[in-house]
């Protein structure tokens, strides 16, 4: 195990921190810019109808016409940068492997040494995962700072902070898990980027159509950003356990489906 | 206990080839020549061996593991080199002795470094500013490091330039001294003829000969040139039935002898000949019955 996390280590350490960096540059700028865009936000409804739908579909509730500090506060957390940002990461960490390896051909190599291919699914696990939190870590120092220093109307409760924390982690692991569960079903990772890609693009249009369509509302369900309300933690206060329950079992579900996948398929790269 | 034991197996892809009833023993301390064209079904036989592959049917086990159920285990004891070598670009001969010896649970860096050696490797130069020959040759260092039981090596001599290619063959022979064992497929038979005692050969994914080497040399026919006094005396021969002509040019005739030289001898003293040439015995005519008309299309 130590060895195949050296080899993960090796090989995501600068994608993990241009991420990162990434991050922290995306939720200082929101959190900077966001308190005076959406302040002006009345406006933009006006003459642009569609943007209303698009961000009640994002933050799941209502803004009204004017924008709370809390719907500030909870709008950077659905930015679609931030969310992007962090599925980009997701979608190019978790098609590696087997995908990735069987795509550049080095699967031959790294299936030669005496590792079991569950071993391999819990070890690129812990670095998904390590990456995940690593990322995130960074991407909040950048929002934390810039709000502690400059933005007193974006400065976040530590409680608040720490709920939306556990939601959007449990959404990383579904999203993380389904692209591993794509990734293990695959021989070649553009292609299983691409259906991860479009399965993260049909989630966001389900909740999008949601808004104003109602034969899309049962659907929606379906999306992922369905469990994802950081808008309702900051004004309730409240855990979501039920969607973060929600989320990890989509994530058990294709975690465990996704190794017994491995485990059993055949693996050919010629 | 064979290192190798394989008991029809077979492994089929639906409509696309696989391999078929293969039966494989493959013994401690010998090196195993898999030859075959390219295609025949060799590659797919090692993927089974090593656990890539499922078996459709039958069983392959090496040093009493199963290939399949228990592949960690084999692997653990086996060091492999594929035919078309990938490697990560950032590897380098160090980091992957660091990176396998902690998988292997065991200090590769003092043999993996004499092996580097004797491969003239640079220890620290990554795979992505390697040539083929070079990142071919960090892959054998790297499965020969943790001095395994046996090797699996799928045509490991290409991209090696003559002089690794006898490196190679250096190592496989002291291997096969220690009592540790070589399945060393190839489509080239000068390789295998140098080092291997036994060869399978495989053609269309299924085992067409199995034998000692030196056996097959007893089946092989030797060639014959036999130069007459006059082409009109060629012409008027009559062959026996131990010698079969290939080609005739003018007074000089190109023939296949099956059987001993003695008979030859006997029959040429009743001839007009001015002078008779005598080859060892052909083994690449055997591989090439073997073979089919593929044998033509792959050189």
């Amino acid at each position: 195990m130590k060895g195949l996390l050296l080899k993960i280590f090796l090989e995501t350490r600068w994608p993990v921190i241009f991420f990162g960096a990434g991050l922290a540059a995306i939720m200082s700028i929101l959190t900077w810019v966001l308190p005076t865009i959406l302040g002006d936000i009345a406006d933009v409804f006006q003459s642009i109808p569609l943007i209303k739908p698009l961000i009640s579909a994002l933050l799941g509730v209502d803004p009204d016409s004017q924008f709370s500090a809390q719907m500030t506060q909870a709008f950077l957390w659905v930015h679609p940068t931030v969310l992007c940002t962090l599925w980009g990461h997701e979608i190019m960490y978790c098609t590696r492997s087997p995908a990735g390896e069987i795509d550049r051909g080095t699967i031959d190599f790294l299936l030669g040494l005496p590792v079991s291919r569950w071993k391999l699914h819990i070890a690129e696990t812990i670095g998904w995962l390590a990456s995940g939190i690593i990322i995130l870590g960074i991407g909040i120092s950048g929002h934390v700072i810039v709000a502690q220093q400059f933005v007193e109307k974006m400065q976040p409760s530590l409680s608040a902070i720490s709920m939306i924390l556990c939601n959007l982690m449990s959404m990383y692991i579904a999203v993380g898990t389904i692209a591993m569960l794509v990734s293990s079903l695959s021989d070649r990772r553009n292609r299983a980027m691409g259906v991860v890609f479009a399965i993260l693009l049909v989630s966001f249009l389900l909740n999008f159509l949601a808004q104003f369509w109602k034969p899309a509302e049962p659907w929606a369900r379906l999306s992922v950003l369905e469990y994802y309300r950081p808008a309702e933690i900051i004004q309730e206060g409240t855990l979501p356990t039920t969607n973060i329950a929600i989320l990890l079992t989509v994530g058990t579900i294709c975690w465990i489906t996704a190794g017994l996948i491995l485990r059993r398929r055949s693996i050919c790269t010629v | 206990m064979p290192v190798i034991e394989t008991h029809n197996l077979t492994k089929s892809y639906g409509a696309r080839r696989g391999i078929s009833d293969i039966e494989l023993s493959v013994n401690r301390g010998e090196i195993f020549g898999f030859l075959g064209p390219n295609g025949a079904g060799k590659s797919t036989t090692i993927r089974v061996l090593l656990g890539f592959l499922r078996a459709s049917e039958g069983s392959a086990q090496i040093l009493g593991h199963d290939c399949w159920s228990d592949s960690t285990a084999v692997r653990q004891q086996v060091g492999y080199v594929s035919g078309d070598v990938r490697l990560y670009p950032w590897l380098t001969l160090n980091r992957g002795l660091q990176f396998t010896g902690q998988v292997r649970g065991m200090d590769l860096r003092s043999h993996g470094l004499e092996l580097a050696e004797r491969f003239r490797l640079e220890p620290d130069l990554p795979v992505r500013k390697m040539s083929r020959g070079n990142r071919q040759k960090v892959a054998l260092v790297l499965a020969l490091a943790h001095k395994p039981q046996l090797v699996v090596l799928d045509e490991p001599t290409s991209g090696l330039d003559p002089l690794m290619q006898d490196a190679l063959m250096d190592c496989l022979r002291d291997m096969a001294k220690e009592g540790r064992s070589a399945f060393f497929s190839s489509h080239t038979l000068s390789e295998v003829e140098t080092l291997c005692k036994r060869v399978a050969i495989i053609r269309d994914g299924q085992i067409v000969s199995c034998e000692q080497l030196e056996t097959l040399r007893r089946q092989a026919p030797r060639v014959v040139h036999l130069t007459f006094e006059s082409p009109d005396a060629a012409a008027a021969v009559e062959w026996p039935n131990f010698i079969r002509l290939q080609s005739q040019d003018g007074s000089r005739c190109e023939l296949h002898m099956d059987g001993a030289a003695t008979d030859l001898v006997d029959w040429a003293a009743t001839q007009t000949l001015t002078d008779i040439d005598v080859s060892p015995p052909n083994l690449e005519a055997v591989f090439r019955q073997f073979y089919g008309d593929q044998w033509g299309a792959d050189r």
